[in-house]
């Protein structure tokens, strides 16, 4: 019985056993298990954290000094821990500091049972940020952490938005430039593989650490005039404000370069606060993306086609009687007076905008005097589709519209069909592509790739233009870096001869004459242009009652008798609105006298 | 009994694992300071955990070496009744503090198991352990002297009574089971010495089973705990209350054959809740290896064999209970700290004796631990055999010397 040795034996029995089973216990764990621990261990540490690459910066040219017109500021993040935190403290400092940043709903936040996270305000400012830092740091507030994060900025306000675009939420380019020079603007996020601890804050604990830097976006800067594109966006909003016109776009651009010198879409949006629009339409840049019928405007490319082909001159006559029936479809021209019946010049017919005309012209293109004919369809279709690349997209750095041409062949009333084309009617371009085409029946002939890209704003102030391209590179292609070769993109076609060129030039003067003389355009320049009054098609015909039309025109400026340095193209359109031509020319009016005197255009008298 | 050397084995022992202790603290205090500020905003000094460390284990030896050379034992176990009083005072104290809503009372995720004054917080659980191993050795001398042992009303009744009131403050006013795990041991152990016939004390081991089954199975709390521990050991996926065990597990797994090294621990870091507390074991088995731990449980090993060793070399009844309860207390708290880690048993939250960060429970047990070194100054050279209850009751209780000799 009882014996105290023996009790005490049981004791260290006991401790013998535990020691024993610990000791195996350890063995277990530290040796036989030990490779499936490190492995969940790794799981558990290995901290994977991309490092954000600095997204780049827009300019815009302000005469020859590039000008920031979307610039990157840091804005925080509040988070809290809601089930620690103070919660009234949290919220008067919030209240008084971020009241506008606030993103949740405190008290409702408060009550969710077992939250541990969330996010309570976005986008504060650093000065708002450092006061409640400063709060955290006195030990005023706990459980409250400040992340930062890169937000755009707007020094010009709407200025360009359409041309533009914004930064979404997940920091991905969204139209416009930010959309179409997405992948060069955010540069390549480097990799931070490490170990860390439990808030993933990297330690210098372990050996297989990566650290892949980032490369921050590049720098782009515009061709585009900052002080140009305000000067049309105020015309454009003029316009709007004075006309039965909701929206108009523009663009300028230098025809000898294919270099875009502004390019408007009103109305715009608050690029910064995106979010607040209407439609997703609003971010749209209708130069680019959307293809319409600019009417009366594409005479120049029919007229061009057959000057060019040798099959008729300024001077060459064909017989008007206000109206032409192709395949049994009566096509009248808009203009009845008169004194235009009968033999006139092709100069008289463009100068009256005579869908006659643009007819008889394909007729002569197709060896006839007649009829249309397929041959002259099939050159019609070469020049249009493969000379001045209409309904295909220009190659410009930003998001395209194609749009169509329908074939010369295949299909039912190719001839009516044709005949619409010289007019304008039944085909898709946008208006960048034809003021691509227009550039090119001006400056002799040369159908060259539009640009918006100036280059890239290197750290010493230079810009570097052998980046014009790198928009073009292809998806997937490796690294946005290196200078682009991608010239084999860039196009310039003689498509027309210096003659057909100076033809035409002519007989757009000559469309003016009556601007001149009216005072409008000023002595010392050649200033030409074509209008177009599209009729738009509703329920899937054109609509005859002529009361929602779409007016464009088109234009150039040279001085003297010099190259055009400036073509210019204007669109105005309104849901149920009808803007003919005319109003669109009175818009170019205006651009072009704001443009001679902005970019100082000299005149030779 | 002549006085002579004390116990080295002991004395080596405590020292050493103190030293360690603050060598771990050093090592990860910092990472703990940063998890803190960083997850809480508070703003620790990377040294602030080290120099707490510091200054529990400088008092804790003042403590162990009055409780060795300065204050006899003799002095002590007149104050065994008082001590006692006011221990269980103090927890009742608490527990009255901590209802009526006072800031006396240090209350950490819903438990209160602190008085708070002002700098310093001290736990009258870990005096309560300290108290009621000097209660019962005295009381069970008392009950040996008087005959007494194993008598319902001289002897249950009172124990029953002093138990129950003590482990009711600690586990249920406090919600201290690891506290309550410890006073447990105390009791059963220093019972088992006592004299105690062996189906009075089978009975009483059923009686605490079937008590322990009971409290654990009307807890929500505790089962989930039981749970979590059924779910580690199954390898399920880690859930918020799987998640302490299985990261004490990985800590040590990682540690491997010769561990990471000190100041590489990355479990440290945050993964590892408590990881200064009750889980600096799993840290030491991350950075010092399966090496390093089998050498900490060698330094406990031998502390508990050479306290037995005592224990069974102490003539003089109390001192002999009072060397077997500090010994249980230590066993306890080690065993039951080592297996919660290595998911042997379910996470209780205990410390681990003289390694964990913390005040109170160092101080305690340090002194506890320097008055079985000033005992092991009395030993004989021969082991205690003749110590017979049953037979001593039969020859119809004779005198026995040593029992009265301090009184």
């Amino acid at each position: 019985m009882a014996k105290v040795s023996s009790r005490i034996t049981i004791l260290k029995g006991i401790t013998f056993v535990a020691l024993a089973i610990i000791t195996v216990r350890l063995f277990a764990i530290q040796i036989i298990e030990h490779d499936e621990w490190v492995a969940k261990a790794n799981e558990q540490h290995t901290l994977l954290e991309t490092i954000t690459a600095r997204r780049g910066e827009i300019y815009m040219m302000d005469g020859e000094e590039p000008v920031p017109v979307v610039l990157n500021q840091t804005a925080y993040q509040i988070v809290i821990d809601p089930a620690i935190t103070d919660k009234e403290s949290l919220k008067n400092t919030l209240e008084t500091y971020a009241k506008d940043y606030i993103s949740a709903d405190l008290d409702k936040i408060y009550s969710i049972e077992g939250l541990r996270y969330y996010v309570v305000a976005r986008n504060v400012p650093y000065r708002s940020a450092k006061q409640i830092a400063e709060k955290v740091e006195n030990g005023e507030l706990s459980s409250v952490w400040l992340k930062s994060s890169n937000q755009r900025v707007y020094p010009e306000g709407e200025l360009g938005s359409t041309l533009l675009g914004f930064v979404n939420a997940d920091g991905i380019g969204q139209y416009g430039v930010e959309g179409s020079l997405n992948k060069v603007l955010s540069g390549k996020d480097g990799m931070l593989k490490t170990i860390s601890d439990v808030n993933n804050v990297a330690l210098s604990i372990g050996s297989d650490n990566v650290k892949i830097p980032a490369e921050d976006g590049k720098n782009i800067v515009l061709s585009v005039d900052r002080g140009l594109e305000r000067v049309v966006e105020d015309a454009l909003a003029h316009h709007i404000d004075n006309t039965a016109a909701t929206n108009a776009a523009a663009l300028v651009m230098n025809p000898n370069t294919g270099e875009i010198l502004a390019m408007t879409s009103l109305p715009g949006y608050d690029p910064a606060d995106y979010g607040r629009v209407e439609s997703a339409a609003t971010y749209i840049n209708q130069v680019t993306e959307v293809p319409y019928e600019p009417a009366s405007i594409c005479k120049n490319f029919a007229f061009s086609a057959a000057i060019n082909e040798g099959k008729m001159t300024a001077e060459t006559t064909y017989f008007n009687q206000g109206y032409e029936i192709v395949d049994g479809w009566k096509i009248m021209n808009a203009e009845q007076r008169e004194s235009i019946y009968g033999a006139i010049t092709m100069k008289t017919a463009l100068y009256w905008s005579l869908n006659t005309g643009s007819i008889h012209a394909l007729k002569l293109l197709g060896d006839s005097d007649s009829e249309i004919t397929r041959v002259g369809r099939e050159r019609l279709y070469d020049y249009y589709h493969n000379k001045f690349r209409l309904g295909q997209a220009t190659g410009i750095e930003l998001i395209e519209a194609e749009g169509y041409i329908e074939d010369p062949n295949e299909g039912w009333g190719r001839n009516s069909t044709y005949a619409n084309m010289t007019f304008g009617q039944n085909l898709g371009i946008t208006m960048l592509q034809t003021a691509t085409a227009f550039s090119a029946v001006v400056n002799g002939g040369y159908w060259r790739t539009p640009t918006i890209v100036k280059g890239v704003l290197e750290k010493d102030g230079s810009i570097n233009a052998n980046w014009r391209r790198v928009a073009r590179r292809p998806e997937g292609e490796e690294s946005a870096t290196g200078p682009a070769a991608y010239s084999e993109d860039i196009v310039e076609d003689h498509i027309l001869s210096e003659e057909t060129s100076a033809t035409m030039r002519d007989m757009l003067v000559n469309n003016r004459n009556y601007k001149v003389r009216g005072g409008i355009d000023r002595p010392g320049y050649s200033i030409g242009g074509k209008s177009g009054t599209a009729q738009v098609i509703v329920n899937g015909a054109y609509d005859n009652t002529m009361s929602n039309l779409v007016g464009s025109y088109i234009g150039f400026i040279s001085s003297g008798n010099e190259l055009p340095e400036v073509v210019i193209m204007v669109k105005m359109w309104g849901e149920g609105a009808a803007l003919s031509g005319g109003e669109a020319g009175d818009l170019f009016d205006t651009l072009s006298n704001d443009v001679i005197d902005y970019l100082k255009i000299k005149p030779v008298l | 009994m002549r006085k002579h050397k004390s116990d080295l084995g002991i004395l080596f022992a405590t020292l050493a694992l103190m030293a360690l202790g603050l060598v771990v603290i050093y090592a990860i205090g910092p990472m703990r300071a940063n998890v803190l500020n960083s997850t809480y905003g508070t703003s620790y000094d990377p040294n602030y955990f080290f120099i707490g460390q510091l200054r529990s284990v400088l008092l804790s030896l003042v403590a162990f070496f009055v409780a060795f050379k300065v204050i006899p034992y003799k002095y002590i176990q007149k104050f065994a009744k008082p001590m006692i009083i006011v221990a269980i005072g103090l927890s009742i104290m608490l527990w009255i503090l901590a209802k009526s809503g006072s800031s006396l009372a240090k209350c950490e995720l819903g438990e209160c198991r602190w008085f708070n004054l002002g700098a310093v917080s001290f736990q009258p659980a870990e005096f309560l352990k300290l108290a009621l191993v000097i209660y019962l050795a005295d009381f069970f001398a008392r009950k040996r002297e008087a005959n007494e042992i194993g008598k319902i009303k001289e002897f249950w009744l009172p124990l029953g009574l002093i138990s129950i009131l003590s482990l009711g403050l600690v586990v249920i006013a406090q919600g201290d089971l690891g506290t309550g795990v410890a006073l447990i041991s105390i009791i059963l152990g220093t019972l088992l010495v006592s004299g105690v016939s062996t189906k009075q004390y089978l009975i009483t081991l059923t009686v605490l089973l079937v008590g322990s089954v009971l409290a654990i199975a009307t807890s929500t709390h505790r089962m989930e705990r039981i749970n979590a521990w059924i779910d580690t050991i199954q390898g399920a996926e880690v859930t918020d209350s799987t998640y302490h065990i299985e990261n004490a597990m990985l800590a040590i797994g990682t540690g491997g054959f010769a561990g990471v090294g000190i100041g590489n621990s990355v479990q440290a870091t945050g993964y590892l809740p408590e990881s200064i507390n009750d889980s600096v074991f799993a840290i030491m088995g991350e950075t010092f290896g399966f090496v390093g731990l089998f050498l900490v449980v060698m330094v406990f090993g031998a502390l508990l064999i050479r306290m037995l060793k005592v224990a069974s070399h102490t003539a003089p009844p109390d001192q002999r209970f009072i060397v077997v309860g500090v010994f249980s207390w230590t066993l306890a708290q080690f065993a039951v700290n080592i297996m919660a880690m290595t998911g042997l048993i379910p996470v209780t939250g205990i410390t681990l004796p003289l390694l964990s960060y913390g005040g109170t429970s160092m101080i305690f047990l340090a002194y506890a631990l320097g008055l079985v070194l000033q005992i092991s100054c009395y030993t004989s050279r021969e082991e205690i055999t003749d110590e017979n209850i049953s037979s001593r009751r039969r020859i119809g209780g004779s005198y026995h010397p040593s029992a009265r000799r301090h009184s």
